[in-house]
């Protein structure tokens, strides 16, 4: 099963690739649409604004790419930060502009009384173990401004408690988001990467 | 909710770690990659590693090297020393380093923080405070040369350029074990909103303690307790939470 990590020119690739080694899982870092074609396991990391991210995803052919390879059935996708919220409808980073539209849902600035951005440690309340196993309790490592408003519920894998609920995690079907870094967070986040990994599209 | 950090802050001269007292005496402490290993297996929140020699010396920071030590971590690292342009900072963030601590360009022009923020966003961009009291109720921005600068005017326009993150530290007390300067971090916090690492003095876990419960800090940095005595970042959080503050433990055998 061959794993591509998606070079869209957005961030953090190297720790990612890093992570990714240390759970033993093969991959190839590419920005190639034909390869996203012929992965199994796709991840799109991300740092940076929506908008940027999805002219560079749609000018590349990438964005067509990840939906038709999605599309097709037999492959899943790991979205981590922005590359999390990129899965959705709509973004408004800076300005409003289209996701990649796979899990129904827009990113909105996040607004609270707390300091923004939500950067730190923070723990789960997880709502769909598929990916995240016996890891309530635990702290993820966070670093976000916007925030995952999925249409449906049943969508949510994770929320994470900062002056309110905030989505730390989405899901569904084969397409999998942490808002958190799986990549920065120790052992919880190589524990999700490890699940994620194991589990077959 | 949102824990509280402590962070290994590890200071290099380009060949070894060095531990200083009050910034001056350097001692050779140990080799980075090993000691990345190290605080990486015990689990800590975040890590800080800087070059102090760089600017002073005129080099740059080792890429090659730095990496090594970015390649034995999986939390967030945050790298400084050498750095003058926003291609220095393109190149520690391209080798995996999570935010980047800027000191000298901080000082010597001051639209360089706004202008890395705005190009690798604020999380990214870490401002080194190093405050020197004066004998006056005041503290001094220190430098190699004098800056003649009021820290809290200076971390007032650091805050205003846009910078993610202050890591004050006072001069006074680093490498003293003796306590950190509890007055210099609440003068602080009442200036600015942005996030701040209290650094300097911090040689027991009740330092800690005592720092968290005198100011409203978030993270403290430290070096000296993790190399000179048996106290581990899991000892200072584990006094932090018994006290009620919110600490990141890892289940034990996970």
């Amino acid at each position: 099963m061959s794993c591509v990590i998606i070079n869209y020119g957005m961030g953090n690739l190297a720790s990612v690739s890093k992570a990714l080694r240390k759970i033993g899982v093969a991959h190839s870092v590419s920005a190639h649409p034909e390869e996203v074609m012929a992965a199994h396991t796709l991840v799109l990391p991300g740092v940076g604004s929506f908008q940027a991210a999805m002219e560079n995803l749609n000018s590349s052919g990438l964005a067509e790419a990840i939906k038709m390879r999605i599309g097709s059935g037999d492959a899943k996708l790991l979205g981590i930060c922005l590359g999390m919220q990129l899965l959705a409808d709509t973004g408004f980073e800076p300005e409003r502009c289209s996701g990649l539209g796979l899990i129904p849902g827009e990113v909105r600035a996040l607004e609270c009384d707390m300091p923004i951005p939500h950067m730190g440690w923070n723990n789960l309340d997880i709502k769909n173990p598929t990916y995240f196993g016996e890891l309530e309790d635990l702290d993820f490592y966070f670093v976000h401004s916007y925030h995952f408003v999925p249409q449906h519920e049943a969508d949510i894998a994770a929320t994470t408690d900062y002056g309110g609920p905030v989505v730390a995690a989405v899901q569904r079907g084969p397409v999998f988001g942490c808002q958190f870094h799986p990549e920065k967070s120790q052992r919880s986040g190589l524990m999700v990467l490890e699940h994620f990994f194991a589990q077959n599209a | 909710m949102l824990k509280v950090r402590i962070i290994p802050v590890l200071t290099f001269n380009g060949f070894a770690l060095v531990k200083t007292k009050q910034f001056g005496n350097p001692r050779m402490v140990g080799n980075p990659i090993q000691a990345a290993r190290v605080f990486n297996s015990r689990n800590v929140d975040e890590l800080v590693f800087t070059d102090i020699t760089a600017t002073y010396s005129g080099r740059k920071i080792n890429l090659t090297f730095v990496k090594e030590v970015i390649d034995e971590c999986f939390m967030p690292v945050t790298i400084g020393g050498g750095i003058r342009s926003t291609e220095d900072i393109n190149d520690l963030l391209k080798i995996g380093a999570d935010k980047v601590l800027i000191k000298s360009m901080a000082i010597n022009n001051r639209s360089f923080i706004g202008e890395a923020a705005r190009l690798f966003g604020a999380q990214c961009i870490s401002v080194a405070v190093d405050a020197r009291r004066t004998g006056d109720g005041r503290w001094e921005l220190h430098s190699k040369t004098p800056t003649g600068l009021d820290v809290l005017e200076f971390v007032k326009m650091v805050e205003q350029e846009g910078a993610g993150e202050i890591i004050l530290t006072s001069v006074d007390r680093d490498g003293m074990m003796q306590g950190f300067d509890t007055e210099l971090v609440e003068q602080v916090l009442n200036t600015v909103n942005t996030p701040v690492v209290a650094v300097g003095g911090g040689g027991s876990p009740e330092h800690f303690l005592e720092l968290f419960q005198k100011t409203n800090i978030k993270a403290a940095g430290a070096s000296a307790i993790f190399y000179f005595t048996q106290f581990t970042s899991y000892d200072i959080k584990k006094k932090l939470g018994d006290h009620g503050f919110p600490a990141r433990f890892m289940a034990a055998g996970k």
